[in-house]
């Protein structure tokens, strides 16, 4: 399209448009990962012996699970006392929550640069590395065999194998953490004991609350999970469920676990964003953000920055 | 100067104890000995732990058997590949739904909730459950686990992708749609080149949740490598078991350094 405007006189030289960008990866590269990715993707295919015949009934079959399903049958798992099950699996993930934030918050202060030596921070931190590298489901099995069946093997997994995130997590915060106080301390003629209680602890002690929560919204599925190989909570009745395939049944239970983990998250979420927040705001704030995150959409709300114009949505 | 300045600043005051603060740490403690005592709660098994035979059975570690490709690494290559498979479908699947998710990107607003809505009820699901009820519905082995995984990535991806989303910059939108773009085109070309890299850092993130997730899957039926863990506890061959673990230890952490690695490259 030709202007008609004649507009102030222009370098004749200069191009008209701007040039186009270049593109910030070189088009080999993308291509190059993108037949990697396929590559990848058709080996597994191949692995997973996938007939035809399977793949073309999946659909169908998943969708008569959910018709048989329908409506579930609240009041056959309620007898079966499965909201009893719901709130084993919520005690045996605040149990080994405690478990773990009592085993975690001396060894993540031997774990940071801040705070000891190389030599005793090493070695601290492989084992973390050690414990977060296995499953906890897994470690539930070993501990299912020297303790026996029930939910206190879960616990004990649970508290076990969240010593390595919140080890790691805590100790991260810690080293965040400014040194002046901890100097002040030492100055004034405390020892290393007092510097960690009284520079380290209180700046940190929020945060590492936040990440006992954090881990603690973790725990609550990972025990959910546990029931299936018999280490308490409400997992055993969704798999003797769907062993009778009881496909009522097995809803409700699964609409009751979604309602569990939704609740916790919601609480614990709002709680931890009140410790981190301080308490400048009242605890009414809190419960509304609580509410809001059910949804996740009601609270979020972009701020954008005052003169970027209208917004698009 | 000097005479204003007192030699020895005031001791700070102590906080306050406030009603409120006893009664909140009388409830924390009380609930958790409650809950310890509802989940079975024993000093002793702290020192019987430790003290148990049975962690005899696991030494010497039967190499000889780990070391037979039957028994570890094939099925160890299916655990591999159930997490490839999940990972691709699954992070496919979340680029389109991540934009519906966002405010900034999304077509219409019931579309938003309804997505979202969704979205948030199946991350709720824990991802062994899923798969099985996956199992059960579609068939024993690595298929079902296969699909559970990638209903399970898609979720966690759409959250993490969805909210780099809503932090990028509206501008270049706001540009492409003034320019006379559909919104399609508008997202592919003012907000897909600066969210692509996060995009990419965060599959790799889910492909190593996918691995962890696939080593377990086969304890409820989804095959892989647990479904030998599975087999050999029931004959309590702890030896064997303790051999599986460590291969799996090992691969984890190269996974996690390649992860890693890919994760520092792109961001």
């Amino acid at each position: 399209m030709t202007s008609t405007i004649d507009t102030a006189p222009v370098d004749p030289g200069a191009p008209r448009t701007p040039e186009r960008p270049r593109p910030p990866v070189a088009k080999w590269w993308r291509l190059a990962a993108g037949l990697g990715v396929l590559f990848a993707f058709l080996w597994g295919v191949s692995g997973l012996d996938i007939t035809a015949e399977q793949l073309g009934r999946a659909p169908g079959n998943i969708w008569t699970i959910i018709e048989l399903s329908v409506p579930p049958d609240f009041r056959a798992v309620l007898e079966r006392g499965a909201l009893g099950k719901v709130f084993e699996s919520v005690y045996i993930a605040w149990t080994g929550t405690v478990i773990a934030a009592v085993l975690s918050l001396p060894l993540a202060f031997l774990a940071s640069n801040n705070v000891v030596p190389a030599w005793v921070r090493i070695p601290i931190r492989q084992f973390f590395i050690i414990v977060r590298a296995f499953p906890e489901l897994i470690l539930a099995t070993i501990f299912l065999a020297v303790v026996g069946l029930g939910p206190w093997a879960g616990a004990l997994a649970i508290g076990f194998s969240s010593v390595g995130t919140l080890g790691k997590w805590s100790s991260e915060s810690i080293e965040e953490v400014a040194g002046g106080p901890v100097e002040a301390i030492q100055a004034s003629g405390g020892g290393w004991l007092s510097g960690v209680r009284w520079g380290l602890l209180p700046q940190v002690f929020p945060t590492i609350v936040a990440h006992w929560l954090f881990r603690f919204e973790i725990n609550v599925r990972a025990s959910a999970i546990f029931g299936l190989i018999g280490a308490g909570g409400i997992g055993g009745e969704i798999s003797s469920q769907v062993q009778f395939r009881n496909w009522q049944n097995v809803s409700a239970v699964l609409i009751m676990v979604v309602v569990m983990v939704l609740v916790i998250d919601a609480v614990s979420g709002a709680v931890r964003r009140r410790i981190l927040a301080g308490s400048d705001r009242g605890s009414v704030d809190a419960s509304q953000e609580a509410l809001g995150d059910l949804g996740g959409f009601l609270t979020r709300r972009r701020e954008r920055a005052a003169g970027d114009g209208p917004s698009t949505s | 100067m000097a005479e204003t300045t007192t030699l020895s600043p005031t001791r700070p005051r102590k906080p306050r104890l406030r009603i409120r603060t006893v009664v909140i740490a009388i409830g924390i403690v009380a609930f958790t000995i409650y809950a310890a005592r509802q989940s079975g709660w024993d000093w002793g098994s702290f020192v019987t732990v430790w003290t148990n035979p049975l962690w005899g059975r696991f030494w010497p570690i039967d190499w000889e058997w780990v070391s037979d490709r039957n028994n570890v690494l094939d099925p160890l290559i299916e655990t591999f590949q159930i997490a490839v498979v999940a990972t691709v479908i699954g992070c496919l699947l979340a680029l389109p739904i991540g934009f519906l998710m966002s405010n900034l990107t999304t077509p219409n607003r019931p579309t938003f909730v309804v997505v979202r809505s969704v979205m948030n009820v199946i991350r709720a699901i824990p991802d062994l459950l899923l798969a099985v009820i996956l199992v059960a519905a579609v068939s024993i082995g690595a298929f079902g686990g296969a699909i559970a995984l990638t209903v399970f990535s898609t979720a966690v991806l759409v959250k993490l992708f969805s909210e780099t989303i809503d932090g990028a910059d509206p501008r270049p939108l706001e540009a492409a749609l003034a320019a006379g773009g559909r919104h399609t085109a508008a997202v592919r070309a003012g907000v897909l080149p600066e969210v692509f890299p996060a995009y990419v850092a965060y599959s790799a993130y889910v492909f190593e949740l996918n691995v962890r997730a696939s080593v377990v899957i086969g304890l409820v039926g989804g095959g892989g490598i647990g479904r030998v863990i599975e087999a050999q506890r029931q004959f309590f061959r702890y030896d064997r078991i303790f051999g599986v673990l460590i291969v799996i230890f090992i691969i984890v952490m190269i996974i996690e350094q390649i992860s890693d690695a890919i994760r520092r490259r792109v961001l």
